[in-house]
């Protein structure tokens, strides 16, 4: 098709086309009209493909990171290092510039994503963020890192997962939006503990029965009897102790934990019932073997592009099979896999076999188009290429 | 005077739901650690709140910070991004010495 349209551009340019949409001949003016849409729609397609192409590191994702020496106002910040500059003498600094660094090549090399927004957006980081600060977080636009109090947490930058879990809430919102409450609020945590996890493991070369699958295992300080914040093996087991409490992440549907849509209660308990799409994402990981970013990552990843801001549950366990059978067929492995780590938290696909209610909520919704959409608009833009080759043809013989 | 601080939500927010609120008493502080809780919290309370923050963020912590006095009580609520400097300098003494 690009040759086509580059073809295109250069037998009529656009000053012309124009000039024959005020032919008295019919023909002509549908002719012009036809090639003057098909051209706009290459030019953005070339734009699109332009900002999906691999690019040299400093062009796209671009790094900076901030040091807020301990104070809280962003604005206030200053400048520690930059996509061009030398590393700086402060750990927390590199390694959120490393860990930048490190997730934004992992979106490129193996979802084929530049960046947060897949345009290149820059990576703007905050550490030493207030006094022992117990946190990090995504703002909106940026990441933020606390150094942690030295009692329960140690510096928050010390986790490549949690800043690629930061990094990643950037991502959801580019994509699906999930929105932060209740059960699509627990698919956004989830997706980040997922790509955390990836990275980490990406990063190592790990396959998932070697992969740790902990979130935040760096972060507590070595006197605290903690695994991890949060376990994608074994939710409701990264901790249990007097001072932290046990952790109160489900595993199975049977067990979702009915929160108030508040701040106390967690926005509907997203950084808890996150526990189920965990599981069963490692299930999913786990059943196939191998890498987790490969077929499991990419599946959820396209789900995670297939679905709305509202998406549930069930509908992004349907979503996840779907999209199985996209990329690797009807009743593949992969999409048995992926029945069966759902069936496993008790969430059974629905739909089966073949079309799954979240195709037609997808279309019914305004959400992103599904394969079987962008096929036959992909089909229909052919067919009018042929013709407007044909009409073109037809203008240049009659001249 | 009686604050008393919860805190909710961040990427540990499993854990901090669990959490008992933090309190402090002026009665059981030293004079001049009652006469700096008390200029913090009137300096927090003068600043009107901020609007709620970028509906965007995500992990981010939120607080309560309730002052009970003379029968009274007022809460001031703000999140990590919304936090004032008044805010967040008496959040920061409470976290250091509320038990």
């Amino acid at each position: 098709m690009s040759s086509a349209g580059r073809a295109l551009g250069c037998i009529t340019p656009p000053h012309i086309l124009e000039k024959l949409l005020d032919s008295d001949d019919s023909d002509i003016r549908q002719a012009a009209l036809n090639t003057l849409l098909t051209t706009a729609r290459l030019r953005g397609e070339r734009s699109v493909r332009a900002s999906l192409a691999p690019s040299a590191a400093p062009a796209n994702g671009r790094r900076t990171i901030f040091d807020c020496q301990s104070g809280t106002s962003l604005p206030m910040a200053v400048l520690a290092r930059s996509e061009d500059g030398s590393a700086s003498t402060d750990d927390s600094i590199n390694r959120a510039f490393d860990g930048f660094g490190t997730t934004r090549r992992f979106y490129q090399d193996v979802y084929d994503r530049n960046s947060i927004d897949d345009r290149g957006m820059r990576l703007e980081g905050y550490v030493h963020r207030g006094v022992k600060y117990n946190n990090a977080f995504w703002d909106g636009r940026e990441m933020v890192f606390g150094d942690g109090d030295g009692i329960i947490f140690t510096d928050f930058t010390n986790s490549l997962d949690v800043i690629a879990h930061e990094l990643a809430h950037g991502v959801t919102e580019h994509t699906s939006g999930f929105e932060y409450r209740n059960q699509s609020g627990a698919l956004n945590e989830s997706m980040s503990d997922v790509v955390g996890s990836l990275v980490k493991q990406w990063s190592l070369r790990q396959t998932a029965d070697d992969a740790d699958w902990l979130i935040g295992n760096e972060v507590f300080t070595p006197g605290i009897n903690a695994d991890a914040l949060r376990s994608m093996k074994a939710p409701g087991k990264a901790y249990d102790s007097e001072l932290l409490g046990t952790d109160p992440q489900p595993d199975h549907m049977s067990k979702f934990v009915h929160l108030p849509d508040t701040d106390e209660g967690d926005d509907g308990g997203v950084h808890i019932n996150s526990g189920i799409p965990n599981k069963a994402f490692y299930l999913v990981s786990v059943g196939l073997g191998g890498y987790a970013w490969e077929a499991a990552g990419l599946i959820w990843y396209g789900a995670l592009k297939a679905s709305t801001v509202t998406t549930q549950f069930q509908e992004f366990a349907d979503t996840t099979y779907l999209k199985a059978e996209e990329l690797y067929g009807a009743g593949s492995t992969e999409q048995e896999a992926v029945q069966a780590g759902w069936r496993e938290v008790g969430i059974q696909i629905t739909g089966m076999p073949g079309r799954s209610s979240a195709r037609k909520q997808d279309a019914a919704s305004g959400g992103a188009p599904d394969m079987a959409a962008l096929t036959e608009q992909i089909e229909a833009l052919s067919t009018q290429l042929k013709e407007l080759a044909e009409e073109v043809r037809s203008l240049k013989a009659g001249k | 005077m009686k604050v008393t601080l919860t805190t909710h939500g961040g990427l540990a927010a499993a854990i901090h739901i669990q959490l008992p609120p933090r309190v402090v008493d002026t009665e059981t502080l030293p004079g001049p650690a009652a006469a700096e809780l008390s200029r913090l919290v009137a300096a927090a309370k003068a600043v009107k709140a901020s609007p709620a923050g970028d509906e965007r963020a995500r992990d981010a912590m939120s607080y309560m910070i309730t002052v009970e006095e003379r029968g009274q009580s007022t809460t001031l609520a703000q999140s990590d991004v919304t936090m004032s400097a008044q805010f967040a300098a008496l959040l920061n003494w409470l976290q250091q010495h509320a038990a």
